[in-house]
């Protein structure tokens, strides 16, 4: 199978490296129309935060993956990425990388979903730019098969690994339902936006933003479709808010005890969840003290995360069964176009030699006979050829790799000539 | 007929025990496997505890609760039937081996001495008392059942203030549900011990004309019927929730059980049948 694939990912490269590589949508299609005309006849352009990989099939014999390389340093010219900030596959290996990465397993959180997602948004914008072909667009069913598979067969994906999500999957072990709770995000920076955004996809009854530059908060809120409340007059309505998450980067307490205390009495003591994931620490510790008051901080909430991706570790065999499963039959499909066509091949030859040899001589033969001329050659023919048919057609069975197929067909052909005979015929 | 009482008689702890285990696997390798085969299986246990009742009173001409152990091996019944008619409305499936291993205990100790008493008092063969027996005992577990998702709520509490994330906080419903599962079965207890002392008060006067309020049975259940009456009220309509109300329930569990314990087999009363 003549696919390549190069790949600068987490584990070969520092983010300050990978950074400078990164394609956003517009130089993805710029890149796909060069490499349509100077490397590939078809492939794939990936490009998230953690990496950055090119697959394809090459237009010509020659091309090594080091050709590829230097194409995307023409490209993108970083004179500090070296080849050895590389992975490089080759054949069905690039095919098992691209079933790893969108099965989560090659994420340097283990089972993040967003990859999944990702690569197929790739695999569209290749559609678009006509950079699949028949290859490629088996590639891209096989893939997103094995993807979907993963999460759904088993709990890669299960389980908050970040943070901001960990909070939230702790708020839903305290309240059922979070459509009808109220929450507070204090600081609208990166960890206190994204938290905002996994509280709204939960499905949060009223999400508000305070934030000390009005102007961040509202933003975030014109984008979720939230409220914002003033950062100096919050503390006037904490009790209102059934989960507070405070992400600033103040740098002492923002929330004190007694805050806490007076917001409770005002509550009448409904449960109230405190996510302070800043660091320092905006809320005082302390408050976990006051009943019906679930305080947590960032280290408690790594606690989740750690457990959460160890179990997702444990997860890693079943779904490389599932790749190990997914790549046998693309690659009992990618031998059959070798095959097929070569049993076709080698039947019409040997059926020609017969049909002409019977047509020279069957003259010979009583008119009564001739009929059985024919029978008897055609039973004969299908004798010898029974054998190198079943044969051809175990390759595929027995998972035998593109290559060895590949040898395999072409000896065949080169033993009987079907090459020269199809050339000759073609002449 | 005495044959088949006592093969499902056998029968029975085998099947809790089993039922408890499919539950008890799933609820500790957080799988899905038994998800609706184990409520198959409750059912069927269930089911067969049915007959059992069944075949006892027709087979000896009264309700089986002319002593302590066929009481038991009600109560074992009663309790797992409170929590599948729980988990069939509220579709949470993950708490019943705490529910279970008690109906196990009970039907262990019936199944061991339970017998047909060679004389069984005229009174015990009312099928009105029968009537009361079965709503008391059901009352009952429906308390039983509200302090268990009581304790198991007061845990998951502890285990999230103090930052414990183990099998307890990974397995269980959220808070509010439990604090709701724990509320609603509290609910059902009250109805039915209410239904229980209504059929009592027809009762006795035909039983016992010279029964006394003052008997220490009757302070005992309405004393713990007003203190759940008195909990359910302030939750309803009042301030009371979280952790005060489950406590107040595993505290009513606490006091029935020892009012139960004292009025039967302690003090002398018209309840002491045994």
């Amino acid at each position: 199978m003549n696919i390549l694939a190069v790949s600068i990912n987490h584990r070969t490269a520092p983010v300050e490296l990978r950074e400078s590589l990164h394609l956003n949508n517009d130089e993805i299609k710029s890149l796909i129309h060069l490499a349509k005309e100077e490397l590939f006849s078809e492939g794939l352009i990936i490009s998230t935060c953690n990496r950055t990989e090119l697959y394809g099939i090459p237009k010509n014999d020659k091309l090594d993956v080091l050709d590829i390389q230097n194409f995307i340093f023409k490209y993108k010219d970083n004179s500090d990425v070296k080849p050895e900030n590389f992975q490089t596959f080759a054949s069905a290996e690039a095919i098992i990388h691209l079933f790893k990465l969108i099965s989560g397993i090659d994420s340097l959180l283990i089972g993040d979903n967003q990859i999944y997602h990702q690569v197929k948004e790739s695999f569209q914008t290749s559609e678009e730019m006509q950079f699949a072909g028949v290859l490629m667009k088996r590639i891209f069913d096989a893939a997103t098969k094995t993807g979907k598979r993963a999460i759904s067969e088993t709990e890669i994906s299960e389980g908050a690994v970040t943070v901001s999500y960990a909070a939230v999957q702790l708020v839903e072990k305290i309240f059922s339902s979070i459509s009808k709770k109220t929450a507070l995000i204090i600081g609208a920076g990166e960890s206190g936006e994204l938290a905002a955004k996994h509280l709204k996809d939960r499905g949060i009854g009223r999400l508000v933003i305070t934030n000390r530059t009005p102007d961040r908060a509202e933003k975030i809120a014109r984008e979720l479709d939230s409220e914002t409340i003033s950062f100096n007059s919050f503390k006037e309505k904490l009790h209102e808010f059934d989960i507070i998450l405070s992400a600033t980067s103040a740098d002492s307490l923002i929330l004190t005890k007694d805050d806490i205390k007076n917001s409770m009495k005002r509550r009448n003591n409904t449960s109230m969840v405190l996510m302070d994931i800043a660091v320092p620490r905006d809320i005082d510790p302390s408050a976990k003290d006051i009943d019906y008051v679930f305080y947590h901080d960032i280290d408690s909430l790594n606690i989740i995360v750690e457990q959460n991706l160890s179990k997702r570790k444990i997860e890693i065999p079943r779904v490389e069964k599932i790749i190990n499963e997914e790549i046998n039959t693309f690659i009992s499909w990618y031998n059959s176009l070798e095959v097929a066509p070569t049993i076709k091949d080698l039947r019409d030859y040997f059926e020609t030699i017969r049909a002409e040899e019977v047509g020279k001589n069957k003259n010979r033969f009583s008119s009564e006979d001739q009929e059985k001329l024919d029978i008897i050659t055609k039973r004969i023919i299908n004798k010898i050829l029974h054998q190198p048919t079943v044969e051809l057609k175990k390759i595929n069975e027995l998972g035998t790799s593109p290559e060895e197929t590949a040898v395999k067909v072409s000896v065949l052909r080169d033993i009987f000539g079907i090459n020269n005979n199809n050339k000759e015929n073609n002449h | 007929m005495n044959s088949t009482i006592t093969i499902i008689n056998i029968l029975l702890p085998v099947l809790y025990v089993c039922t408890f285990g499919i539950y008890a696997y799933d609820f500790w390798k957080g799988e899905k496997k038994f998800t609706n085969s184990k409520r198959v299986f409750l059912f069927i246990t269930l089911l067969l505890h049915v007959v059992y009742l069944l075949s006892r009173t027709v087979s000896f001409n009264h309700p089986p609760i002319t002593n302590v152990f066929e009481i038991f091996t009600i109560l074992a019944f009663s309790i797992s039937f409170s929590y599948f008619i729980l988990e069939l409305v509220t579709d949470i499936r993950g708490t019943g081996p705490f529910i279970i291993i008690i109906s196990i205990i009970f039907q262990i100790i019936s199944s061991l001495f339970i017998k047909e008493s060679p004389v069984v008092k005229d009174i015990l063969r009312s099928n009105l008392l029968g009537l009361h027996v079965f709503g008391a005992l059901i009352g009952y577990s429906g308390i039983t059942v509200s302090a268990v998702y009581g304790f198991l709520y007061l845990t998951l509490y502890k285990d999230i203030k103090l930052n414990k994330f183990g099998l307890i906080f990974n397995r269980l419903p959220n808070l509010e549900v439990l604090e709701t599962l724990s509320y609603y079965s509290a609910v059902i207890g009250f109805i039915l011990l209410t239904f229980a002392i209504i059929i009592g008060i027809i009762w006795l006067p035909r039983a016992f004309p010279k029964y006394s309020f003052a008997d220490p049975k009757l302070i005992g259940t309405f004393s713990v019927w007003i203190l759940y009456g008195i909990g359910i009220l302030s939750k309803t309509f009042g301030k009371w929730r979280g952790k005060k109300v489950v406590l107040f329930s595993i505290a009513g569990f606490v006091i029935a059980i020892l009012s139960t314990m004292f009025t039967n087999f302690l003090s002398s009363s018209f309840h002491s049948f045994y």
